[in-house]
């Protein structure tokens, strides 16, 4: 464990130094709302494919705060993590109720009642167009608007929650709901509220993917519309699935992978959401196992091409 | 709000609830039999749209490319069960939904590499142009048409699940799999071919909507959350509450629209949450 805490600080500092501050700083902020969605995901075995929700929702209400209110940057992520809770501990009142296929589909369909509230509500929101002119308000006497500030700002809050998930995860809490995952049935027998803590675990990623939200609009100065969008759903779901559910770092390296090659390809050709579909579906059919497997798969296909 | 007004937005209700039936019919058998998320249904109903549109804009006839495009998404969807499906039957939720939400990126933005990030409009054939006069309202032909042919598609797809062999072979796949399988009948082949009809009718249903509301490569993503809420409401497998759960929806959201229309899709979620707060198990499922 401390030996992974020590990689995690060698990338915090590091990593400025070989990528764009933004670039980092987005990382950072992915591995905190994937942290939330692996509770669900990789804990509990709750596949939430509505995560955006909270996500974009946090922004939108800290954002519009920070920019028209002028609130404290504290106070603004404060609520950014309430709203988050709040607004999953709505979904996740209604989702909980089903399991299995109607589970994913109720958190897509919601999220999609969230998508285009936010995108018909143009008066706060601005749509299609986003909701520009977020500032970052000076904390503690730091200016944040400066690039590696607003970096070392962000990795201090993404440390706090790591630190935080990894209190709950191991804690009594963790466990139980590693056995709803395991077996509910059993859980329940056991004499453990199924859906209150599957509903608590929505809470607390709902927390999560709000900091994340706020934290995502400051750093852009801007809320666009994509940020209460299935894809961004789709894309903590996706980046957590290559780095790993089983553990409390695979959303951290999964950020880590996939901001990185995103924003490299994001440049190269505009429709790059055509490469990620691709990246999607041959993860998924070739590389499932993770890249060990991968590995002897490779090896295997070049025996098999030695002997015909 | 005047009588013919909204005696037409009933209509336009009934019209709109018809296709989300179709489409939340084909999303029901595939979920169903396959126990898979198809993330990629919308996609395929906007492939839909797009092909007739190629189609008329090759042959030039309406009817050849209302048969020929939903077959063409057909195709596509057995190639999808057999080469990318297939593979994953084991592997748990969250991959199948990675393949097939991978695969509804692939499609949309290879909408946009193919025909363009605008929006295009298509032609009702010259039959179908104008209205008809209905005593309260002059309502357009096209809808009609629309009403009609959903209205054939879901009976023909009813028919077929109660009265023909292969319906009760995909029904009986739907309630245990492994039962069907040890009955000797080839339950890769029933996969395929469920998935193949819930592809066609996403096809057919997109086929017949471009007319009504134009193409734009997104049509598909608004519709698959649809298609979602259709399924949690009328429940897996059962056609008559796809059908309840459609219509239902589609009156809600046309009749909002006279008085909302700002709010005219997110009722369709409303909706759901309303329902599922009094019946968490849907309209007709039973606990």
């Amino acid at each position: 464990m401390t030996r992974a805490w020590l990689a995690i600080l060698a990338a915090v500092v590091l990593l400025p130094l070989v990528v764009r501050h933004a670039i980092a700083t987005e990382i950072w902020i992915f591995a905190i709302f994937g942290l939330g969605l692996n509770l669900l995901l990789g804990y509990t075995g709750l596949l939430s494919f509505g995560q955006a929700t909270f996500f974009g929702s946090a922004a939108y209400v800290g954002g519009y705060l920070l920019k028209h209110h002028g609130t404290h940057v504290l106070l603004a992520l404060l609520i950014g993590v309430a709203v988050g809770a709040v607004s999953a501990a709505v979904v996740g009142y209604l989702c909980v109720q089903r399991s299995g296929l109607y589970f994913i589909m109720l958190t897509f369909a919601l999220n999609q009642m969230f998508y285009f509230t936010a995108y018909q509500w143009t008066s706060v929101t601005g749509g299609e167009d986003g909701m520009p002119g977020i500032p970052r308000p000076p904390f503690l006497g730091l200016d944040l608007e400066g690039t590696l500030t607003y970096y070392g700002f962000v990795a201090a809050f993404f440390l706090l929650a790591l630190a935080l998930m990894q209190r709950v995860v191991e804690s009594p809490l963790g466990t139980i709901l590693r056995a709803i995952r395991e077996n509910e049935v059993r859980a329940e027998a056991v004499g453990y509220d199924a859906r209150r803590f599957k509903l608590l675990a929505f809470v607390l990623g709902g927390g999560f993917a709000g900091l994340a939200g706020v934290l995502y609009a400051m750093l852009f100065g801007i809320v666009p519309l994509e940020a209460i969008g299935f894809v961004f759903s789709g894309n903590v779901v996706f980046a957590t699935l290559i780095g790993g559910s089983g553990s409390l770092w695979g959303p951290v390296i999964g950020a880590f992978v996939f901001i990185w090659l995103s924003e490299s390809v994001s440049v190269i050709w505009q429709r790059w959401p055509l490469l990620l579909g691709v990246a999607f579906v041959i993860v998924v059919l070739f590389f499932r196992g993770g890249v060990v497997e991968a590995w002897d798969r490779l090896l295997a296909w070049r025996r098999r091409l030695g002997a015909a | 709000v005047s009588p013919s007004l909204l005696f037409s937005q009933v209509l336009n209700g009934v019209v709109t609830g018809m296709l989300y039936a179709l489409m939340g019919i084909g999303l029901s058998i595939i979920t169903g039999i396959l126990n898979i998320p198809n993330f990629a249904h919308g996609a395929l109903f906007a492939l839909g749209a797009y092909m007739i549109f190629t189609v008329i804009s090759i042959v030039g006839d309406f009817w050849v490319a209302l048969v020929l495009a939903p077959v063409g998404v057909l195709v596509l969807g057995l190639v999808i069960e057999f080469a990318g499906i297939r593979p994953l039957y084991r592997a748990g939720h969250d991959y199948q939904l990675l393949l097939t939400f991978g695969l509804s990126l692939i499609i949309t933005e290879g909408i946009i590499v193919v025909w363009g990030p605008i929006g295009m409009s298509q032609l009702p054939p010259p039959v179908l142009r104008g209205g008809v006069d209905l005593g309260l309202t002059i309502y357009p032909k096209y809808r009609l048409f629309v009403m009609v042919m959903a209205g054939l598609l879901v009976l023909g797809a009813w028919l077929f699940f109660e009265k023909t062999r292969y319906g009760a072979i995909m029904r009986a796949g739907i309630e245990d799999k492994e039962m069907v399988s040890l009955l000797g009948i080839d339950v890769h082949r029933l996969f395929t071919a469920a998935f193949g009809l819930g592809a066609y009718l996403a096809g057919i249903a997109g086929a017949l909507t471009a007319p009504i509301r134009g193409l734009n490569p997104f049509m598909g993503v608004d519709m698959l959350g649809i298609a979602f809420v259709v399924v949690a409401l009328g429940g897996l497998g059962n056609l008559p509450g796809a059908i309840v759960a459609g219509i239902i929806l589609g009156l809600a959201q046309s009749l909002v629209a006279l008085v909302w229309p700002e709010a005219s899709v997110a009722v369709i979620f409303a909706v759901m949450a309303a329902v599922l707060l009094v019946r968490p198990q849907g309209l007709f499922g039973i606990r």
